[in-house]
This record gives C-alpha cells, structure tokens and sequence, in this order.
C-alpha cells in the first residue's frame, strides 16, 4: 500500500488498526511541524523530541477517539502538541528565553522527502497564509500573542511580562485574532 | 467595564483568560450556541498557528524511537477480524446451540417484559467511577451522565477540605485540552455534589479530572489531581 498518496484521515483509520506505516506515513507529513512547535514552545530540543514522541504515541494510542468531524488531523495534533508543551513547562517551572517567542515571516524550508507532492503544496500554500497573516498585524499584537501561544501565559501574566496595562493587553489579543481570522479565512465577525 | 463574553471567546480559544473571565465564558457557552459556533472558528485558528514557527528538522533517529515504543506498547486493534462462533464449533454442537437458543429466547422474552420498567430506569443514566490519586487516596467521586450524553452530575466524597483561599475544579479532558466544568467546595465530610457545566456535551469528553486550584479556579490545571476518570 502507497501510505503516502493517502490522506489523513484514512491513515489515522490505518493507526486504529495498529498499523505502524501509517504512523511512519503521518510521522513524516507532521513531525517537522509538531517538533518545530515543540521547540519554539520550550526553546530546549531534549524537551521537544520529549513532546513529539509524546504526541505521536498518543496519536498511537488515542487513534480511535479521533473524529473527523471535530476538526482535521493536524488540527488534534497541533493543539496536543501545543498544550502537551505548555503543560511540561509549567509542571517544570521553564520560562524559555523571551527571544524565541515570535513568529516567522519567511518562507520556509524545503519539505522533507518521504510527503506526497500535493500535499507538500496544499501545506506550502497553507503556511505561507499564515504567515503573511501574522506579519500584518501591529509589532505589539504579535507580541501580545506570543505570549499567549508559545507559553499559555494568562492576560494578566502577559501584562505582568510586558508591563502593560490589562486592558491593553485584553484588546491586542483579541484585534490581532479577529484580524487573522478576517485575513485567513475572509471570516466577517457578527457584530460588523 | 465588564467585556461582554463575545470579546472573550478568541482569548478563550487561546486558553489566556484569568480565572473568573474564564468561568464566565465556560458558563456562557454551555447554553449559547452562537458564542460556540464563534469559538469553534477561533479555535481552527489556533491551530493553523503552528505553521507561523520557525521550522527545525527533528533529529533523524527520532521516527525510529517512535515507532519502537509503539510496538512495545500494548495496542489493540480496533476491530479485529472475528470469527464467527458457528465457524469455531465442531458439527455436533450445532443441534444443543439451537435447542439452547430457543429455550434461552423464551426466557428473554418473558425476562424483558418482567422488567421493562426496570431497564428503562436503569438505562437513563451512565454512571462513571472516579479514582483518588495518591494525594487523596480515600477520595471517592461518581459521575451520573444523561442518556443522551449531553449533560451531567458530579458527587465526591472524603476530599480533603481545602483552606479558604483554595477550591476544587472540575476539568473535561479532550485531545489533551481541559476545559472547566466548575468549581467547587467540599462540607466537612469531604462531600459534594454539582451539576456539570459543559460547553460540550459530556460524551464528547474521554476524561474527567479533579484539581486543588486558587479560589474561583484556574484557566488550566495548576495544582495537584485528587480524582480522576475516563469516559
């Protein structure tokens, strides 16, 4: 079986079934992406290869609980790695270096081998929206944001961090996600 | 000036409100679907976030880690194929199977109806244990979910009581997520009871927790676990 040409959700009906390939096939097309977060997060790649093994054993384990209609595969995974990361830092009491937590503008490397073609674009194209998506938001809503993201700090430890006002920080966060809502997905929020 | 909850919900996807917005939000979408179809759409991107990082190769040897540590857990498929019970027994046994069926399907019929009260009782509600961990290990708790799974009822019993400054909260647990169900105290006894507030119906959860947190709770699971479930 090509497990390559496969799409997610058949390879996660495929890991329900103890099907090691497929793990393999999805541990390809994601890793980068989980290990990458991972590390951001915790800014320490000990942790990060800690919380990727972490998220693709859950995804081992945890593959029949999975359901397509709450929301695509790398959507479960990105939020389990997310919250698999904040969780480590806060149980070991880590503030990774303040340096790291910002997004990226650029265009990113080539994909590693071993993810088929389509897909390689469809998460080309995707990661390129977001981007350019975070790059128009104002210097100070992306920090705001960061903060949130990358360490799962509340509004009044950001504005602690920042040495901002609450109120401050309460509306840069929330502009900066209705905007990336708005740029990513043409969203019109109901109150406009 | 009090926000109103709507300008909460993207902070909420973020899982960055303070504890007492959190519980207002929490307890707000439990009975608005519009602010849960607008959370919905926060959290999709929270999770397109990710492809904002600077990107790093995780190290060659990881992928074979992981998958010789999924082979040495123990997995069990799915749905295994099966074997039909008549493929498994030898011919003989065929004729007693039958004899036995039917006498066994007289007897259910005439089981059911005596108790058709008793099973519609019985089937309105699931019930789930809960574990004390080794911080409360005499702590006992049950969780009473409606048939159709959407809502539900929490009772603990011999919790430690906690100093003033500090409650309990209940966590729903879903793809490594928590979300609040509420916070509460325990009576000298250790003993209560609360109603659940979901902002999902309890069955889409796979596990519940209960934690020591600062009075009003916490946006996420600070202190120690005290009781614990799967659904």
């Amino acid at each position: 079986m090509d497990y390559i040409k496969l799409d997610d959700e058949a390879l996660m009906r495929l890991i329900a079934h103890a099907q090691e390939q497929a793990l393999g096939a999805l541990y390809d097309r994601y890793s980068r992406l989980v290990y990458s977060m991972a590390l951001n997060t915790t800014g320490d790649s000990g942790l990060a290869e800690e919380i990727t093994q972490d998220v693709f054993l859950r995804v081992w384990n945890k593959a029949e609980t999975y359901r397509p209609e709450q929301g695509k595969v790398v959507t479960w995974m990105s939020s389990i790695t997310r919250y698999r990361a904040i969780d480590l830092l806060r149980q070991r009491g880590i503030r990774p270096e303040s340096n790291r937590l910002d997004w990226v503008d650029g265009v990113s490397p080539d994909l590693p081998d071993g993810v088929d073609v389509e897909l390689e674009v469809e998460v080309a194209q995707r990661r390129q929206r977001v981007r350019t998506a975070l790059a128009q938001l104002p210097p100070d809503q992306r920090i705001a944001l960061s903060y949130a993201f990358f360490q799962g700090y509340s509004h009044s430890q950001i504005a602690e961090a920042l040495r901002e006002p609450l109120g401050t920080v309460k509306t840069r966060i929330r502009l900066a996600m209705q905007k990336l809502r708005q740029i990513l997905y043409e969203d019109k929020l109901p109150n406009e | 000036m009090e926000e109103h909850v709507f300008d909460l919900l993207p902070a909420y996807a973020l899982g960055c409100l303070d504890g007492e917005d959190d519980l207002r939000v929490g307890e707000h979408l439990s009975a608005c679907h519009v602010c849960r179809g607008e959370l919905e759409r926060y959290r999709t991107l929270v999770a397109d976030l990710p492809f904002a990082v600077a990107e790093s190769d995780p190290p060659a040897k990881l992928k074979e880690t992981i998958l010789q540590r999924a082979r040495q857990t123990k997995r069990i498929p799915a749905a295994t194929p099966k074997i039909a019970l008549w493929q498994r027994l030898p011919s003989w046994s065929m004729v007693s199977l039958v004899f036995i069926l039917v006498l066994g399907a007289s007897n259910l019929l005439l089981w059911g109806r005596l108790n058709t009260l008793e099973s519609r009782q019985r089937a309105s509600l699931r019930t789930v244990l809960l574990q004390g961990t080794a911080v409360a290990p005499d702590a006992t708790g049950m969780l009473v979910i409606s048939l159709d799974g959407s809502h539900g009822t929490v009772v603990v019993d011999r919790l430690p009581v906690l100093s003033e400054s500090q409650q309990y909260q209940l966590w729903l647990i879903r793809d490594g997520q928590r979300t609040s169900g509420g916070v509460f105290s325990v009576d000298e006894k250790g003993y209560k009871g609360m109603y659940i507030k979901s902002p999902e119906p309890l069955d889409s959860y796979t596990a519940i927790g209960i934690t020591v947190e600062p009075v009003g709770g916490s946006p996420g699971p600070t202190g120690d676990k005290v009781l614990g479930g799967n659904l």
